[in-house]
């Protein structure tokens, strides 16, 4: 059975085809200004590099916060649900069997940083959701406010999270409110602070918001880190020393939304089959 | 109401001014806006709740009568106004005194930055736009003849005092434990003393007969809430919580409830005969948490449109603000009092007293109740009481296997898209994932 998931981000776009269990294709795209047409764009691309046409699809599912801009012709679900879908997917081969070799333990807790939203999923031991928890009034502690930083330091983005991980600065920095961050910026620059230590500051303003949400959700078990936040080596480093717990990157992380709608696709197909099977075809 | 004309007050009764609990050396020249934008503003944001509100499947047929009077605010009718607050007022007094009471807590959006650039930013919204109705020349408090609020949180606590510059003003004190055993004499004392403060400020005479008979009235309404909550329970379909609000909220208005009763028995008469095309498939919930005052009606919306049914509520403007009818043992002034303190400060289910059994035991005997699949907290960002109370409550539903969503936010629509993510995942865990 192949289905696809398009995660409609506030900053990108992401698709993935899911064939039998195994990724077949994804793909990345900046959502721009109209993302319902980012999608359909982004649902073409990866059916194209998979060598598969929209027929062949079961089933498509949206999320995201652009998942009711664009009727792509099958379900919508949220990202909350997506996400934890998605993790729990992404990370089942590190996890499969007692002791696996990565020594990797069930995912309960998923951490998902992405272009405005932050959240936090606290999953139990059948893999559901338990409780979850993500900003909802302003957009401080996001992939975004790194990005404004970065700029404000003049810096592109992978030199500001490069110069991060360069340091081990104590500087405290504020990360509620982006605007003001940008003026403690100038005043940290103006005494002469490396762009070092403030890139590292930022990066540990950041995580520790991040943590606190991780606790208040009430986590246990192990971590997974999901999202664009987790492509940045000095974020997770960050949260890593903030939480003082291992957190653990699947492969390509800002798709794994993506992922979990396809899984949630295939989920809802395989339920109403089994509905069918149960109660005979009217 | 059969009860004779309101004689002029006897002499020895104090003028408001005189009787008034603020230092009146410190009186200030209230200010006042005149500000077409604000009002214009306020009228869009309604307007808008209203045109949201026509797409609703199944709406009464005299529904209108009820939009019209929460409106109009106070309609026309006779008797003086007295404008109040919450859910803690006993307003059988004021039935009984002849006057029309007006709960004056206001849910409009638009006045919000109004009352702040008097006040705070760090306010609760809804004092702070219930403060701009009354800088307004034209608002709702500056057509009552007395005010009325109970210290039940800290804003409303000194807004009292605020809102003194403009009207006469009662702060009705609440004890701060619902123990009747060591409290009732006390609270019974303090809606006596806002009997008599509300028949000196109105210059009428409050008489035992005259309140029995309002008590009567208010049982009526109680019974009719009631009814409708229960039908509503049965067939969700059969009216929108919405509608409900804005049922139950017209009879806020300064309205005649006899004229009320007669309406909303219409309404149940229509929930009544309601048979629904298809079985009724969407989760039900139990709603707790701050005031919803119309037209801010967002998370009745986002309820609503997310694919839930609200059965049941503890909400101080929904079903919880008429469900306890007063019980009296005996027609004395003294048992009286004491009826209405049980009712009004003993029964309330509001995070202002320093335990939250009350509220948790409700919610948790609606739920059982009504067969709620989950339970949804409404919580008023800048209102420390509710927001408390979300720690306890979560967790204690949490161990009762009662799932639970918290939705805290304010009267703006900026956070809209954040809260609909929000709950369409809780309402996923409760789809089974």
């Amino acid at each position: 059975m192949i289905t696809a998931g398009v995660d409609i981000g506030s900053t990108t776009t992401k698709a993935v085809i899911l064939d039998d269990g195994k990724v077949r294709a994804r793909t990345v795209l900046p959502s721009g200004n109209l993302p319902g047409e980012t999608a359909k764009r982004a649902l073409a691309e990866v059916l194209a590099s998979a060598g598969l046409k929209e027929s062949d699809l079961a089933m498509v599912a949206a999320t995201g916060y652009g998942r009711r801009l664009v009727d792509l012709g099958g379900i919508v679900m949220t990202e909350i649900k997506a996400c934890a879908a998605g993790a729990l997917a992404a990370t089942a081969t590190a996890t499969a069997g007692a002791g696996a070799a990565s020594g990797l333990e069930r995912v309960h807790t998923v951490i998902d940083v992405g272009g405005q939203d932050t959240k936090v999923i606290a999953l139990d031991d059948a893999g559901d959701i338990e409780d979850f928890s993500m900003n909802d009034k302003c957009a401080a502690g996001t992939g975004r406010f790194l990005e404004m930083l970065a700029h404000k330091l003049e810096l592109p983005y992978e030199e500001f999270v490069a110069e991060a991980s360069k340091s081990d600065t104590m500087i405290q920095m504020n990360a509620t409110c982006a605007v003001f961050a940008e003026s403690e910026v100038v005043g940290l620059l103006a005494r002469n602070v490396s762009k070092a230590d403030i890139a590292a500051a930022a990066h540990n303003a950041i995580a520790s918001r991040i943590a606190s949400m991780t606790r208040r959700v009430g986590s246990r078990g192990s971590y997974c880190f999901v999202g664009g936040g987790a492509r940045n080596r000095a974020l997770v480093r960050a949260v890593e020393e903030a939480l003082n717990k291992p957190v653990h990157t699947p492969e390509d992380p800002q798709t794994v939304i993506a992922l979990g709608a396809a899984v949630g696709a295939r989920r809802k197909l395989e339920r109403a089959a089994e509905k069918d099977g149960g109660e005979g075809t009217p | 109401m059969k009860n004779t004309p309101p004689r002029p007050l006897r002499p020895s009764a104090p003028s408001a001014l005189e009787s008034s609990q603020f230092d009146p050396r410190y009186r200030l020249e209230p200010p006042k806006v005149d500000d077409p934008g604000a009002r214009k503003r306020a009228r869009f944001v309604a307007e808008q709740q209203k045109q949201l509100m026509v797409t609703i499947p199944h709406r009464p047929a005299n529904i209108g009568w009820f939009q019209d009077l929460v409106d109009r605010g106070a309609a026309e009718g006779s008797g003086p106004l007295v404008g109040y607050f919450c859910n803690m007022i006993p307003v059988e007094l004021i039935f009984a005194l002849g006057g029309r009471p007006v709960r004056i807590d206001c849910g409009n959006p638009a006045l919000v930055a109004a009352g702040e650039e008097a006040l705070s930013g760090e306010i609760c919204p809804l004092a702070k736009s219930s403060f701009a109705l009354a800088m307004d020349p034209e608002g709702l408090p500056n057509r009552c003849d007395a005010l009325v609020m109970p210290a039940s949180c800290d804003a409303k606590r000194k807004l009292g005092e605020v809102l003194a510059d403009y009207r006469p003003v009662f702060t009705f004190n609440l004890p701060p434990e619902q123990d009747a055993g060591r409290y009732g004499a006390a609270a019974a004392a303090e809606v006596e003393r806002l009997g008599d403060w509300l028949a000196g400020t109105l210059g009428r005479k409050l008489t035992t007969g005259a309140l029995v008979e309002a008590i009567e009235l208010t049982r009526r309404r109680a019974a009719l809430v009631r009814e409708l909550q229960a039908a509503r329970a049965a067939e969700p379909a059969a009216l929108s919580v919405r509608d409900f609000f804005l049922v139950v909220q017209a009879s806020f208005t300064g309205v005649a409830l006899e004229k009320w009763l007669a309406e909303a028995g219409k309404v149940l008469a229509g929930v009544r005969a309601f048979k629904s095309a298809r079985k009724r498939l969407r989760p039900r919930l139990v709603l707790t948490g701050a005031p919803i005052v119309w037209p801010n009606f967002k998370p009745l919306n986002l309820i609503e449109e997310c694919g839930a049914d609200v059965i049941a509520d503890t909400v101080c403007t929904g079903a919880q603000s008429c469900f306890d009818p007063v019980v009296y043992d005996e027609k004395g002034r003294a048992a009286l009092m004491r009826a209405l303190a049980a009712r009004y400060v003993f029964a309330s289910p509001c995070p202002c007293f320093v335990s939250q059994g009350t509220r948790i035991s409700r919610v948790l005997d609606l739920v059982g109740e009504f067969k709620a699949d989950g339970v949804l907290n409404y919580g008023l960002r800048l209102c420390q009481l509710f927001d408390m109370e979300a720690y306890r409550l979560s967790r204690v539903l949490k161990a009762r296997k009662v799932p639970f969503a918290n939705l805290r936010t304010d009267y703006s629509l900026e956070d809209t898209e954040q809260l609909r993510v929000r709950l369409e995942a809780f309402l996923e865990t409760l789809d089974g994932g």
